[in-house]
């Protein structure tokens, strides 16, 4: 790997307009990536998913070079239909379109000045990688008191000229105070066997609203790492949902930092996997401050030979009395061959806090199906039915109304 | 309309049903009273379809084998267990789940499955008959629910898919007196000469307002004595321990 990525880099210097300063700062973090390498299991934090073997097994040999000289032509058919949206399309890494068609454009700020953040946690080797390798990154500013109209999509896709490739590709967000945004990120690949690497950082000033719904359900072969950091000031409200479904392996990490007072968190989820898929969702809860909330609900549901894993961790700061911490994870078996992971953490030193954790896994209970086929339906339906509810109990925590319709939808949910 | 003949049924070794005979004619409406353990809930259990019972003898439905048949076919045919313990399904809605319910039974007899103005017009005139909540057709199946409305969601669910046998197992517990009024009155409604029930139970109570054709007595997984209403009343005085 070593040579391949030092021989590709330097064909990204040769060939793009950087800076001699941030081609010093590129070579750090190249550096930075190699002594650590891929994540193996001997981190706590990767113990489940050994992404060095993930790649190793599934890609083989990675090339991290990408040319990104010429312009991807947008399919239009990838854009969500009866939901008036602003865009972002990505495609094989590289931005090639921003439309903010509905919004005020003086209340919104675009920039795509490459400066580094280099506040994010330092010792994940991944985004060492991604400072390296990532071409260009955008910056929105959503301004004092604006909320966008609507919400914003950001498309990933791929197209099949790509393959064995790694992508790296990161957004900053600043929403400055009582603005808000809807963010729904699309996962959309014609490409396979690529490993796709994902930064965001949110700065959420006072009173701004946040709510991030990933969206991973199209089958594909990639192997893809999201990272979410999210800093919050005072009365801010953050709203992750994942949906993870479609990846071969994906990992999910959010890191929220509650720094000011009365400032939540949410975090929801669901899996649903099969045949030889792998995801996990690693959450890291920092309550720095009094008077704090989050809350976190996880469900899987595990094919045949399928895997998830939730990591969840509450930090409870000696000064955040007053916190309030919730995480649930539960998991529906469907096969012997699927496994659920939960490694839930709680490392509180404040002491007037509520917190609690809880996991639960199992089959599917036989006596609610034997309850449902003595009404009338059939193993499959009984099935079903059962699995649905079991799910929309998470999905009904989106607080958007239309998104939740667009997720149930997506899901096939019925109410 | 169903035959027992000769069954025996065993779970895990344990001998709990033991030669067990029953008829039950179009219309009739028979009651089964027994102690703890007496086979009972085995009893329904083996005439819905649950699995996990060593099973011998044979079982007839309007002549169809019922072994051969799933539990969903079972409830196509026209069978229906009010459940002891109803179960609470998380996640799934009332309405959603009766009208599923209701139609998959109707698509399996051949009729027209019901929209959904056709439903809740059904579904709202039964719930008012049986003085059921409304609210809680919109509400999570039987979660959060008391004893008692599961109950009646139960016998709710009865008189939508108006089935040809009932099988009602020990649907007076946990009710209070006006709430088992207004379950018998379900019940009473649903007779016709085509329709039958068993009833099974452990107290003469429920029988002042549902009477039966036939009581029966179940013991160890026997019945040792048949007779009338009168029956009941003869055990309700003497107990199930000085019966015999």
């Amino acid at each position: 790997m070593t040579e391949q990525i030092k021989t590709d880099f330097e064909k990204i210097v040769k060939t793009s307009a950087f800076s001699e300063k941030d081609v010093e700062l590129k070579k750090m973090y190249l550096n930075k990536f190699l002594e650590s390498g891929f994540p193996t299991r001997k981190l706590e934090n990767w113990k489940f998913s050994d992404l060095s073997q993930i790649i190793k097994k599934n890609i083989g040999e990675l090339s991290f070079y990408n040319d990104y000289s010429f312009p991807n032509k947008v399919d239009n058919s990838i854009f969500v239909e009866g939901l008036e949206h602003n865009k972002i399309v990505f495609i094989n890494g590289k931005v090639e379109k921003v439309d903010f068609t509905y919004e005020d454009h003086d209340k919104i700020e675009i920039n795509d000045d490459f400066k580094f953040v280099d506040r994010l946690e330092d010792n994940n080797s991944l985004f060492s990688l991604n400072n390296a390798f990532t071409n260009k990154f955008y910056k929105i500013t959503v301004k004092k008191n604006y909320s966008l109209k609507k919400p914003l999509v950001v498309y990933h896709s791929t197209n099949n000229k790509i393959t064995s490739r790694n992508i790296n590709l990161k957004l900053e967000f600043q929403l400055q105070q009582n603005s808000s945004l809807r963010l729904i990120d699309l996962f959309n690949d014609e490409a396979q066997n690529n490993f796709i690497n994902i930064f965001y950082n949110f700065d959420l000033k006072e009173n701004a609203i946040l709510k991030n719904y990933k969206i991973d359900k199209a089958l594909n072969k990639n192997i893809r790492y999201s990272y979410n950091n999210i800093e919050q000031d005072n009365n801010s409200v953050s709203e992750t949902f994942v949906l993870s479904s479609g990846s071969n392996f994906s990992k999910n990490e959010i890191n929220c930092n509650l720094k000011g007072e009365y400032s939540s968190a949410f975090v929801n989820g669901i899996f649903t996997l099969n045949d030889g898929q792998h995801h996990e969702l690693r959450s890291i809860i920092n309550h720095l401050v009094e008077n704090t909330k989050s809350y976190q609900l996880i469900k899987s549901v595990l094919g045949k030979n399928s895997k998830s894993a939730y990591q969840g961790k509450i930090f409870v700061d000696s000064k955040a009395q007053k916190t309030d911490g919730y995480q649930l994870s539960k998991a529906i078996l469907l096969d012997e061959t699927s496994e659920f992971n939960a490694k839930p953490e709680l490392e509180i030193y404040a002491d007037d806090v509520k917190c609690s954790h809880g996991s639960a896994s199992g089959s599917l209970d036989e006596n609610s199906i034997f309850y449902l086929m003595s009404r009338g339906l059939n193993y499959q339906e009984s099935k079903e039915l059962l699995i649905n509810g079991f799910l929309l109990d998470v999905v009904e925590k989106i607080t958007d109304t239309e998104i939740k319709n667009l997720v149930k939808n997506m899901i096939g949910l019925k109410e | 309309m169903l035959k027992i003949n000769n069954l025996s049924a065993n779970i895990e070794n344990k001998s709990i049903l033991k030669d067990f005979s029953l008829n039950i004619n179009p219309g009739e409406v028979h009651a089964i009273m027994g102690p703890n353990g007496s086979g009972k809930s085995t009893l329904s259990n083996i005439l819905s379809g649950k699995k996990g019972y060593e099973i011998s003898g044979e079982v007839l439905f309007e002549n169809n084998n019922l072994f051969e048949l799933e539990t969903e076919e079972r409830a196509h045919k026209g069978i229906f267990l009010a459940f002891q313990y109803p179960l609470e399904i998380p996640g799934v809605n009332t309405n959603i789940f009766l009208k599923t319910s209701l139609n998959a039974i109707r698509k399996a007899k051949g009729e027209k499955e019901l929209d959904a103005i056709e439903f809740l017009k059904l579904v709202k005139e039964k719930a008012r008959e049986l003085k059921f909540d409304e609210e809680k057709l919109n509400r999570q199946l039987n979660v959060g629910f008391s004893g008692g409305e599961k109950k009646k969601n139960e016998i709710l669910q009865m008189s939508m898919l108006s089935p040809k046998l009932s099988i009602l197992d020990e649907t007076d517990s946990g009710l209070d007196i006006d709430a088992l009024k207004v379950v018998s009155d379900g019940v009473n409604t649903l007779r016709s000469k085509d329709n039958s029930f068993l009833i099974i139970t452990h107290y003469q109570r429920l029988l002042d307002y549902i009477k039966p054709d036939f009581v029966h007595v179940l013991m160890n997984g026997k019945i040792i004595k048949s007779g009338g209403p009168e029956l009941a009343l003869e055990l309700e005085k003497k107990g199930y321990e000085n019966f015999n």
